[in-house]
């Protein structure tokens, strides 16, 4: 037999059919990708184009001031950059134990039957938009929080360092810790379900072995779930950092727009993205405008570049668990 | 004399009483975590229950009008939820059809080059963007020239859907296994009319999900909204022309309100709207569980 | 008989009846008219946007209005005098509301030359919320809660002002705006003329009020926070303060009796105000042993330019029915209208609107 070859085409047949569509969706195709670039290339060319005034006119200090006075045309943005940051550590401290808790609680803990409801459940906290999470904030939550505020103040007042922490000057609804709670609320569904998708990776053979060695259901956890999944988490963790650092609204509602560089979590601050929203109407200056797209350009460049060291974990994980067995 | 060693017993855990009440109270623990969560869910949603439901069966509620004295009480938000299913319907006619191509591209026709790598490097970074970087970004291109319209804030949701939408179209698209493919070519089938006929059909219960989710987290949003498109008191029908309203702008402008009026238009603008989203996410998951089903043998 | 003379009157009826309509109808897109008739104005949407301070007059009115010319779209959408000055520059709106005057600095953003349309007037109240306290205040004393001085409710300076008092030692909460506000810029406009030297912050439409404060969005924020927080004081203007029940506390005026924000208090400083040639005016701190201090005027904005013809017949119409059926609304949402003299030279001002 001869080897099999290519099907001749006969002289004179007509063009095979699809042929036309195939290189036009070849190019619609393209076009479509490429379009992430072109329009990430507008944002970051626009943006920046239009926030270099404020860095002429303010040199450094546009990052390393905290006297933000429209008035005077002085815009420093740190207290922001530190209200963006303190406030994202908040609604980290709050919820990452709560996510990881119940990612473990799904994937270890509960009886087959209750996964999918709970899943479903914190899901649908997801699906829930960040307005409605800021009104309940602001009219529901903020309104009971100074007694508790005021009751931990008194728990710690005397104490160093925490006593200064848990104060505000007053202690007031609208601050820091009341952001960072609702943002906690917010980020929560994400980082739950990075951590599920990870836990579940985690290989059979290493849960069987720690309970093979005689290990409980928890040290089985320490020992083998928790360990194996330290990239996924991390990952899980910045992904859900990344949400609460872009947040604008929920934030916006209750944070009490008073830019203050000061270590009281039960004070009023202000955070980078509430303020562009809040204060955007009202600039017409040159200079306040491009300020104020500064500021979005810092904010995005933060997000980036969590993202990217994010992503660069995942790859990394993912390579070590291709190679272990 | 040989040493007897107990037989273990493989019946009964040998862990000390301490371990094991250890292990009790972690496990109560992570149960803890999961109430924890919960409590906010049930809270959220039965304030704006309670709060949002006797504004929402007000007669007028769909249909009237925004009351132009706005510490007035009573109701009205037909034009914000025309704006809202406007400005997210337009946003989808934009962002799915071409996230999707844009997901064919990076899973069909690129898989493993440098390029594929680059655009999916920044359709993540994409996603990242601040909702109001992105509301900045279109009103300094389009809303300066233009003036506000429904079309700016689908221009804004657009662009924030699209990275999401490429995204989970390439995820989906390779779930689909490559047998589907080869079987395909192997009939003769080129590459265009393999990926239409046989791979998009396979992937459909995914990216439709996707998309959803996408449509989803796109009504919900606000901060795009708020320099692009305005604020009106009656229905504007037209996509191009002039300002429009949406269900999430007005929560956030009746938030701060001091009046009883607004505030409840506010929560019943929140339950309005939170139906709308989960519409859209259980209808995300009636496809896919549906044509999944259909698809499988 | 009687009928065949009756129906002899009607062709003398319509006759007249005709002419009376000529002469009441000016062109065919209808300008206002003094003796009211009303001609209906072609269709338009006229958007505005601006401050807060005058946005329950501008909706009284703008239901009226839309009730008398059914065709206009007026809207209004708030966000701050700032925002409605960079909205008007950017050509978004048609008209905008300003509490404050535009900086010389920033005429040249805009379109083209435009008009100050003084509206009304009315008093920037001193809200708080402090029960069984009838609160009275002394300028200097006012700058120094401001400026983060005193803080608490038993100091000295805030006792010396209300003898005979029960003050209590709670702390006091701030509550300013957090967007670019004339209420603002009236309030600390009063502050750096009353109080002198105890004042430092200046006067804008955003000022760098001290660490520790809360700020409200809009005229309706301060208020809310003002109505939720015990112990908090806020500038709100009169119209949203009242409806929302907030104690109101009686400023020390430049004649050194302690007046009430009101209606009639509001009207005493309007009084002998001088209006600048671009109709700006300026009723902060008047002398008059009833006036009330911090009278603050608001404006209206708009470009003398309006090349569109429904557009510029709607926007004078408007304007026309604020100086005229207008003024009358304004004190049922507890607006002052304006003064004679005043009204005279903004009414006679529309016609500078043009091609």
């Amino acid at each position: 037999m001869t080897a099999v070859a290519a099907p001749p085409t006969l002289a004179g047949s007509p063009r095979p059919p699809g042929l036309v569509t195939d290189r036009v969706v070849r190019v619609v195709v393209f076009v479509a990708g490429a379009l992430v670039l072109v329009i990430l290339a507008l944002i970051a060319y626009t943006m920046i184009n239009r926030a270099l005034p404020a860095f002429r006119s303010e040199g450094w200090s546009y990052f390393t001031s905290d006297v933000w006075d429209p008035a005077r045309s002085k815009y420093g943005t740190l207290a922001f950059t530190f209200g963006t940051v303190l406030v994202s550590g908040i609604a980290l401290v709050l919820a990452v134990p709560v996510s990881v808790g119940i990612a473990l609680f799904t994937t270890e803990v509960a009886p087959r039957w209750l996964r999918k409801p709970v899943t479903y459940l914190v899901d649908l906290l997801a699906a829930v938009p960040s307005v409605v999470f800021g009104l309940w904030g602001l009219l529901v939550l903020a309104p009971t929080l100074p007694g508790f505020y005021q009751g931990w103040h008194d728990l710690f007042s005397g104490v160093p360092l925490l006593g200064s922490l848990f104060d505000g000057e007053p202690i007031a609804q609208r601050t820091f810790m009341t952001a960072g709670i609702v943002l906690a609320i917010m980020i929560t569904p994400i980082i739950t379900s990075v951590a599920r998708e990870t836990f579940a990776t985690v290989p059979q053979s290493l849960k069987d072995a720690a309970h093979a060695l005689g290990a409980t259901r928890w040290e089985m956890i320490r020992a083998a779930v928790l360990p194996h999944s330290r990239g996924g988490l991390t990952a899980g963790i910045l992904i859900g950092l990344g949400r609460a650092l872009g947040e604008t609204i929920a934030v916006a509602l209750v944070i009490g727009s008073s830019p203050q560089i000061s270590a009281k979590l039960f004070g009023s601050g202000d955070a980078a993205a509430s303020v562009i929203a809040l204060q955007w109407g009202e600039a017409s200056d040159g200079t306040y405008r491009a300020a104020l797209i500064g500021l979005g350009v810092v904010l995005f460049a933060v997000t980036l570049i969590v993202g990217v060291v994010a992503r660069a974990i995942v790859a990394r994980t993912d390579r070590h668990a291709g190679g272990s067995a | 004399m040989t040493a007897v060693f107990p037989r273990p017993s493989i019946t009964q855990s040998t862990a000390s009483p301490w371990r094991r009440t250890k292990s009790a109270l972690m496990t109560s623990a992570l149960a803890l975590a999961l109430v924890v969560a919960a409590v906010p869910l049930v809270l959220i949603i039965a304030y704006v229950l309670a709060k949002g439901w006797s504004s929402v069966t007000t007669p007028g509620w769909f249909s009237g009008d925004i009351p132009i004295l706005s510490r007035s009480e009573g109701p009205g938000m037909g034009p914000a939820i025309t704006g809202t299913l406007m400005i997210t319907g337009a946003a989808t006619a934009m962002a799915v059809p071409l996230g999707l191509l844009g997901g064919i591209y990076l899973n069909e026709y690129s898989a493993g080059s440098r390029y594929g790598k680059v655009i999916r490097f920044f359709a993540d970074v994409m996603t990242g963007v601040p909702s109001i970087v992105m509301g900045l970004f279109v009103f300094v291109i389009w809303v300066l020239s233009f003036g506000l319209s429904a079309f700016a804030g689908a221009l804004a949701l657009g662009c924030l859907m699209l990275p999401i939408v490429i995204r989970t179209s390439e995820e989906m698209l390779k779930l689909v296994p490559s047998e589907l493919r080869e079987s395909a070519y192997a009939l003769g089938g080129r590459k265009a009319g393999t990926i239409i006929r046989v791979v998009l059909p396979a992937a459909a219960p995914g990216i439709i999900s996707g998309a959803l989710l996408a449509v989803a987290r796109a009504a919900g949003e606000t901060a795009p909204l708020i320099f692009t498109i305005g604020f009106v008191n009656q229905a504007n029908t037209s996509l191009f022309n002039d300002p429009n309203t949406a269900l999430s702008t007005q929560i956030f402008k009746n938030a701060n309100s001091v009046f009883p009026g607004p505030v409840a238009r506010a929560w019943g603008a929140a339950l309005t709207l939170i139906g709308i989203v989960f519409v859209f996410t259980i209808l995300a998951r009636i496809a896919s569980a549906l044509l999944a089903r259909k698809h499988q043998p | 008989m009687h009928r065949s003379r009756a129906w002899k009157l009607v062709p003398l009826v319509l006759t007249f009846g005709l002419l009376g309509a000529a002469c009441g109808s000016s062109t065919t897109t209808g300008q206002g008219n003094d003796d009211g008739s009303s001609s209906k104005l072609a269709a338009a949407t006229l958007n505005g946007s601006g401050s807060t301070f005058q946005q329950a007059f501008n909706e009284a009115v703008m239901e009226e209005f839309k009730a008398a010319q059914p065709a206009v779209t007026p809207v209004y959408g708030g966000g701050g005098s700032g925002k409605g000055q960079t909205d008007l520059q950017g050509g978004l709106v048609q008209w905008a509301g300003s509490d404050s005057t535009v900086k010389d600095a920033d005429k040249g953003l805009y379109e083209g030359p435009f008009l100050y349309f003084p509206t009304v007037a009315a008093p920037i109240t001193v809200s708080y919320n402090l029960s069984g306290v009838k609160l009275k205040l002394a300028p200097e004393t006012l700058a120094k809660i401001f400026a983060g001085e005193i803080d608490t409710w038993n100091d000295a300076a805030i006792k010396a002002d209300n003898a005979g008092a029960d003050l209590p030692s709670t702390a006091i909460t701030v509550a300013h705006r957090s967007d670019g506000s004339g209420t603002t810029a009236n309030f600390t406009k009063y502050l750096v003329a009353a109080a002198g030297s105890a004042w430092t912050l200046g006067t804008d439409k955003v000022v760098a009020w001290p660490q520790g404060q809360q700020a409200g969005e809009g005229n309706g924020g301060v208020a809310q926070i003002v109505k939720s927080t015990p112990g908090a004081i806020g500038y709100v203007d009169y119209s949203d303060a009242k409806a929302a029940g907030l104690a109101l506390a009686s400023l020390k005026n430049a004649g050194g009796s302690f007046v009430a924000p009101s209606l009639e208090s509001a009207t005493a400083a309007l009084d002998g105000a001088t209006l600048a040639e671009d109709l700006t005016y300026d009723p902060l701190n008047a002398a008059g042993a009833e006036a009330y201090p911090i009278t603050a005027p608001t404006y209206i904005l708009v470009y003398s330019s309006q090349p569109d013809p429904a557009v510029r017949a709607a926007l004078k119409g408007f304007l026309e029915f604020i100086y005229t059926d207008g003024q009358k609304i304004a004190e049922t949402v507890d607006f002052a209208p304006l003064p004679e003299s005043i009204l005279n030279a903004a009414k006679a001002q529309i016609t500078k609107i043009g091609v």
